[in-house]
């Protein structure tokens, strides 16, 4: 039973940071109705920022996140003003490629620029655990855990009540009527690419004192954060907060019931009987 | 049926496209006769195995519009039971590629009777997840796949009939097996592109629902698109695993080889017969020449001492897929059409060019 209550805890806690990765696609996805393929390489970009800073300057990655947050937006806004503005209107096909082909030129231009090394970030509480109720509490895990849920509530405050975040979840529902109530939709779609991506690198700088880091580190991460999306239905918040703890939870689950080396596996058959038997997802009202 | 309608050329046929397209590959076959340098001849093989792959996604991807980025399942798929039935069960490959390719068959009517339920990103990111699972499995059932240790291959045995025998030894046979199957596979797409079972694909693509309300069954049209693609898809998987005598889970299974196959459409054209044409021989320069330039050397094009295969090899050697994300990217924003597209477009404002310049025709002499 302990061993149950182990995994289950630490599933909750890496959950947590699944759930962070799931809000940012879910934002990307229901401002503008693109599915961003390159949203691990933008985590990945946010892990090699925090261990920029930790290496050149020893800045803790906790603390580097009010650096890695605010670049990273500026760097989604870049991209959506740049490349994903020009094809709103295209196929949905030449959208995917676009964002694979931009999550190329990101994962390739890191390998070129720091090698295929594994690079480990090793904070002073990197390994340390303390012990609560009988179990093992990782720190860094738990760290993170705090941040994502902090984080989480703030980003929940912002959309509801601000005038801002109500203007992007009009334009999530509707952005022809939210254009014409006169909500500059453009803007909107460059905030939510922007706190997408940001979103996606407060991610990989919470992981970065406990996961490798090296440029191919995103592709897993993206197909995860789509299974996330998926379950907890596309273009809801709320949904993707609760897919993703379910995810760390049946992750370290099967790991400890099925087999280490095929807990990924079990995610992505859950995953293809979500879309298949509730593919509005758990929280989900339509698939539009 | 009378004879008439037998002899009958097919649609969209054409006397001196089909000379022409005999002519080419009449002239390639003769290339292992003038140069047996081993770079070159890879470079060839290489092109002819994209060729495969990329045309061989077209079915699927280009004419009935499923952009499937799981196509290293079937790839892989074909690799592994060619080499594992070669390895340990002593099944000569040319058995083995077809065992291989009713495999495929099988894992397609699997795959597409869960993936084709959903429609467009769903579908892509079902795909994905298929390959993956095939990956993650192959990965862990070591007694089976022999994990990530892969599997390599001891040796071919010579293929003897009544009247040659080859021994697979060097790249010529190689270069033959591959380039009769990217001729098999090209042809394929013509008569996917000029047939009634194509049509009804097209018809898919460009409206699943009218083509539905048309009398178009859409599952059946797409499983048939699927199995299709998937057969050629192993038999590529198959011969590239025999070629590289080597196949692990993520060479075999890997994303980026379900992506290279999507990508040699989009850069050369989606949905045409010479777009994955093109675009195989665009990718694999571009990739063989960052990797190893000195193919270049072999070809005379440039000498051993040239500082430019030297930075090549110093710098850029693991920069290829940069450069394919560069590529997609441009090709999406600025010719969504793909080379090919770009071709058909420079030569028409050329033609319109050279017709304004001719001036207005047939004008009375007498005006002058």
């Amino acid at each position: 039973m302990n061993v149950f209550f182990q995994s289950l805890l630490s599933g909750v806690l890496v959950g947590g940071v699944y759930a962070l990765i799931g809000i940012g696609l879910t934002i990307i996805f229901g401002v503008m109705r693109v599915i961003n393929f390159a949203h691990g390489d933008l985590l990945m970009l946010g892990m090699y920022v925090t261990w920029g800073l930790f290496t050149l300057f020893n800045i803790d990655p906790y603390l580097s996140l009010l650096i890695t947050a605010p670049v990273l937006f500026l760097w989604g806004a870049l991209l959506q003003k740049v490349f994903i503005n020009r094809v709103l209107d295209a196929l949905p096909q030449n959208q995917i490629l676009l964002t694979i082909g931009l999550g190329l030129v990101m994962s390739n231009a890191v390998m070129l620029g720091f090698t295929s090394d594994y690079r480990i970030l090793t904070t002073s509480y990197s390994s340390s655990s303390f012990r609560l109720f009988g179990l093992s509490v990782s720190e860094p895990l738990l760290f993170s855990f705090l941040v994502t849920v902090a984080i989480t509530g703030a980003l929940f405050w912002f959309l509801q009540t601000t005038d801002t975040g109500q203007a992007i979840r009009a334009t999530a529902q509707d952005r022809d009527a939210a254009q014409l109530m006169g909500i500059n939709v453009k803007r909107m779609s460059v905030l939510a690419f922007g706190l997408g991506t940001a979103l996606a690198g407060i991610a990989g700088a919470l992981l970065a004192p406990t996961y490798y880091i090296f440029p191919q580190v995103g592709g897993p991460f993206t197909l995860k954060a789509f299974v996330v999306v998926v379950l907890g239905g596309m273009g809801s918040v709320v949904g993707a907060t609760l897919g993703g703890i379910l995810i760390g939870v049946t992750e370290s689950l099967s790991a400890v019931y099925v087999a280490s080396g095929l807990k990924e596996l079990v995610v992505y058959v859950l995953f293809l009987l979500i879309l298949l038997f509730r593919p509005s997802g758990l929280l989900g009202k339509s698939r539009t | 049926m009378p004879p008439r309608a037998l002899l009958r050329a097919p649609r969209g046929f054409s006397a001196p496209a089909f000379l022409a397209y005999l002519a080419v590959i009449l002239l390639v076959a003769l290339v292992p006769q003038l140069s047996h340098k081993p770079l070159i001849l890879h470079m060839w093989i290489m092109v002819f195995l994209a060729i495969a792959q990329g045309s061989a996604w077209n079915v699927v991807g280009g004419y009935a519009g499923q952009y499937s980025v799981g196509h290293a399942a079937y790839f892989g798929i074909g690799g592994y039971i060619t080499m594992l039935l070669l390895e340990q069960h002593q099944v000569a490959p040319w058995y083995g590629i077809g065992l291989a390719v009713a495999g495929s068959l099988i894992l397609s009517v699997i795959i597409g009777s869960i993936t084709f339920r959903l429609r467009g990103p769903y579908f892509v990111l079902a795909s994905i997840a298929m390959a993956e699972i095939i990956r993650l499995a192959a990965l862990h059932f070591r007694d089976f796949t022999r994990g990530a240790e892969g599997i390599l291959l001891s040796g071919i045995p010579p293929l003897t009939t009544p009247w040659f025998t080859v021994k697979f030894l060097g790249k010529v046979p190689f270069f033959y097996a591959t380039l009769g199957l990217a001729v098999i596979v090209v042809s394929a797409n013509w008569l996917v592109q000029h047939s009634k079972l194509g049509y009804t694909f097209q018809a898919i693509r460009e409206d699943q629902d009218a083509a539905h309300s048309l009398g178009i069954n859409p599952t059946l049209h797409k499983n048939l698109a699927l199995m299709i693609s998937a057969a050629f898809t192993a038999s590529a998987g198959g011969l590239f695993a025999l070629y590289v005598r080597f196949i692990d889970p993520n060479i075999a299974f890997g994303i980026d080889v379900s992506v290279q196959m999507v990508l040699i459409c989009i850069i050369g054209g989606i949905g045409t017969i010479l777009g994955p044409v093109v675009g195989s021989v665009v990718l694999v320069l571009l990739s063989e020449t960052l990797r190893n330039p000195k193919w270049l050397v072999q070809a005379g094009v440039m000498s051993d001492e040239s500082p430019t295969v030297n930075f090549i090899e110093a710098h850029l050697s693991n920069a290829h897929v940069l450069f394919y994300g560069v590529l997609v990217v441009v090709v999406v924003l600025f010719a969504p059409e793909g080379f090919l597209g770009l071709l058909r477009g420079a030569t028409a404002r050329l033609r319109k060019r050279l017709a304004a310049r001719r001036g207005p025709p047939s004008r009375p002499a007498a005006a002058a």
